[in-house]
């Protein structure tokens, strides 16, 4: 993927479904899932995943209604929009679950490093 | 690596958050306060609905100084949605039992806020909602004046009228109350 020849891109978490990145140059958080890249502002990343976190799994898994098993993101920031089947909610909300939590201890360690600098 | 969220923000998602959901309350507060004005202007009770037309106005400053917070701090404020207000009381002593209770409810909203503050470490957001919990002991106290008006003064013969006089000159300070 061309994605990598960046250089200002760091891999905050990584699973076999996908990745999100940061870039230090542009400042954005790049996510790389089903075959596609989407940058988001550091702003639109936390909406973006409280959207992915608001899902009813357990309502997708029960509805009878059809299409029900889908689950669509539209976010206004983005060019398309997300159509997630279950596992593809499951697989995102591990991969952006575990990029917040590298990125909170990134804060801490930053934190600390500039009081003890 | 850089911390690019705490570059956009100071504020943690949690706290911006919390605070966004406060704004919510207190746009609540203030639509309850007019529809409150609006029954008390409705029922004769014109000095009272003078009053509660005041305090609404005051709740929709309270919304836009937290609104204003969470923006100068490089948030995202949310401009809320209000829905379900009572647009009908029971009575006018209802109105101001109702008021109580919102404003305590208000209270513990801003305790529980400052609680989770001072667990994610936030000094500046806790810092910044001192001013509210200091609004809100006069916010109770007036509540609970006005009250007591009732109790007080009595409802029978003109005793409405009466209580309706005196809740705009209910005041938390210096003067001690009398009139
Ligand atoms: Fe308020
Ligand atoms: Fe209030």
């Amino acid at each position: 993927m061309q994605i990598k020849a960046n250089t200002h891109l760091i891999e905050v978490f990584r699973t076999e479904a996908g990745a999100v990145y940061q870039c230090e140059a542009s400042n954005n958080f790049i996510l790389e899932f089903a075959d596609r890249s989407t940058a988001f502002k550091p702003g639109n990343f936390i909406d973006f995943s409280k959207r992915l976190f608001a899902i009813n799994l357990a309502e997708m898994l029960c509805s009878p209604a059809k299409h029900a098993d889908l689950a669509i993101i539209m976010p206004p920031y983005c060019e398309t929009c997300f159509l997630l089947t279950i596992t593809e909610v499951i697989s995102l909300q591990r991969i952006l679950g575990g990029a917040k939590t590298i990125l909170h201890l990134n804060s801490i360690l930053r934190t600390s490093q500039l009081q003890f600098a | 690596m850089k911390d690019l969220l705490r570059l956009r923000t100071s504020l943690s998602e949690e706290i911006e958050t919390l605070l966004n959901e406060q704004i919510k309350v207190e746009a609540y507060s203030s639509s309850l306060y007019l529809a409150m004005s609006s029954w008390c202007n409705r029922n004769g009770y014109d000095n009272s609905a003078g009053y509660l037309e005041r305090q609404s106005g005051e709740e929709r400053e309270h919304m836009l100084k937290l609104f204003r917070y969470i923006n100068d701090l490089g948030g995202k404020a949310i401009s809320p949605e209000v829905t379900n207000i009572p647009q009908e009381f029971d009575s006018f002593k209802g109105i101001f039992e109702l008021a109580l209770q919102q404003e305590i409810q208000v209270t513990s909203n801003f305790n529980r806020i400052s609680d989770r503050c001072q667990k994610a470490n936030d000094y500046v957001t806790l810092q910044f909602l001192q001013w509210f919990l200091k609004e809100q002991i006069e916010e109770e106290y007036v509540a609970r004046r006005i009250l007591e008006l009732f109790d007080i003064i009595g409802e029978e013969g003109t005793g409405r009228w009466q209580i309706d006089k005196q809740i705009p000159k209910v005041s938390y300070g210096d003067e001690g109350g009398e009139d």
